[in-house]
């Protein structure tokens, strides 16, 4: 019987734990786009990786969406409080990185960056946490102008 | 006493765990039958779906591109609100819900805010007649809207509740209404552009027409999976004829190098591209005619 219980207990606790971490990315995501600026929000990813296996690559969450030409977007990323990681978001086209927000040689981070999109394509956005840590975050892509 | 005590930690389990996906309603939230079992169809690899889905389209960007144009705001290029109850399969509710969603987009851009009460509740009905009205914040929404204020907010909140909602259906393996949504917001913006650009042909609304060749080839693969449902098989009939229409459409890119830039500890990255978009005004005439019509049946359906 008192397994039972326990097993109720651990599901509840488990349950209640989800819904925390749901508000806290809906929070995350709010106060991500609203510190994009004066910008239009067009969509969130939000991603929670767990830790990369030592020595491997760092895990990977990736998106993929349409970009039209001569338009600015903005990329911004935003790690949650209580990650263990910090999030590095980047923007490839065709296999060849075009964006991030941390640059590994230098140490230079940007909370987010502007893109001015002269081709219309589809491109691909990928977020990892440094040193393949575990952790929550989340990208928005936002619409800047027209160019 | 020990009953008592499962029975109460039962309740409470139940919950805790019903708030799936975030949401914050829930309250009306029903079972649902997963696409394997409504439709009996070759499955879709689900990373594929989402590849695909993630930002194909979305509900604010045509709008916001035809807002920068500097063109008057017209309520003659929005679907109608007054017979959503002939939307009765989930599938129609769907489409229409990616209809509206982007005539609400279309509205909040241009801060029409005595309007958009008409538009929310709209989306109210239909999103919970295929079970994710959880996701939207009517009353937010509702009184954002009616003082008339933080209408930056009521453009996020819409927004990404219009995010949410796809990603739920996503994960809840009910990517077939997924399809249908986005296939909804993408139509509609097709049909803002092509009429805007009925009254002002600006090149670049034009060329905004032309690379649509992009999004309705992926989106004829995926429909097309789902051919089995009647409502399917109308936009495959429908659509063929459009996509038909893009098959000389032309979009070539010369590669540039990226340029970094830093300003004000700001990163900005212009990218060095030439893309050239040709289509013959033949063809954009054709597009217009053909999106309207096919808009405009489907929506009456």
């Amino acid at each position: 019987m008192k397994y039972i219980i326990t097993v109720f207990i651990s599901l509840f606790y488990l349950g209640t734990t989800t819904l925390v971490q749901c508000q806290d990315m809906t929070e995350l995501t709010s106060q991500c786009a609203a510190s994009a600026g004066d910008v239009t929000y067009l969509k969130d990813f939000p991603v929670s990786l767990d830790a990369g296996a030592p020595g491997g690559k760092p895990p990977t969450a990736q998106f993929s969406f349409l970009l039209s030409k001569n338009t600015a977007y903005r990329f911004s990323i935003c790690t949650a409080a209580d990650s263990e990681g910090e999030a590095v978001l980047e923007l490839y086209e065709l296999g060849k990185r075009i964006g991030t927000t941390y640059f590994e040689s230098t140490g230079k981070e940007f909370p987010f960056f502007d893109l001015k999109v002269q081709s219309t394509g589809v491109y691909h956005l990928f977020i990892s946490f440094k040193d393949g840590k575990p952790g929550q975050a989340v990208g928005i892509m936002s619409f800047i102008k027209r160019l | 006493m020990v009953k008592k005590i499962i029975y109460i930690l039962f309740v409470l389990l139940l919950l805790s765990g019903c708030n799936k996906s975030c949401s914050d309603g829930g309250d009306d939230d029903q079972f649902v039958l997963p696409d394997s079992l409504l439709y009996k169809t070759k499955e879709i690899d689900p990373t594929v779906i989402e590849g695909f889905i993630e930002g194909m389209s979305n509900p604010v960007e045509m709008a916001a591109l035809i807002k920068s144009l500097d063109v008057q705001y017209s309520s003659k290029h929005l679907a109608s609100t007054d017979n959503i109850e002939k939307f009765t399969t989930q599938a129609q509710q769907a489409f229409n819900l990616g209809i509206f969603g982007t005539d609400l987009g279309y509205l909040n851009m241009y801060n029409k805010t005595n309007i958009v009460l008409d538009y929310i509740g709209a989306i109210k009905t239909l999103s919970d007649g295929i079970n994710v009205g959880q996701f939207f914040d009517f009353t937010t929404l509702k009184r954002l809207a009616q003082n008339n204020q933080n209408l930056d907010s009521l453009m996020y909140i819409s927004v990404h509740s219009f995010n949410e909602m796809d990603r739920y259906l996503r994960e809840d393996n009910r990517s077939n209404l997924s399809v249908l949504i986005i296939t909804g917001v993408w139509l509609e913006g097709m049909y803002l552009a092509t009429q805007v650009y009925k009254e002002m042909p600006h090149p670049e609304l034009k060329e905004r027409i032309g690379e649509q060749k992009i999004v309705i080839d992926e989106l004829m693969l995926f429909i097309k999976n789902f051919k089995q449902n009647r409502f399917f098989n109308v936009l495959i009939t429908e659509l063929d004829v459009l996509h038909k229409e893009f098959a000389d459409v032309s979009i070539t890119v010369q590669k540039g190098e990226p340029e970094m830039i830093e300003e004000d500890g700001m990163l900005v990255i212009v990218q060095n591209d030439i893309s050239t978009i040709e289509i013959s005004d033949t063809r954009v005439e054709n597009i217009i005619k053909l999106t309207e019509q096919i808009r405009n049946k489907l929506i009456s359906n």
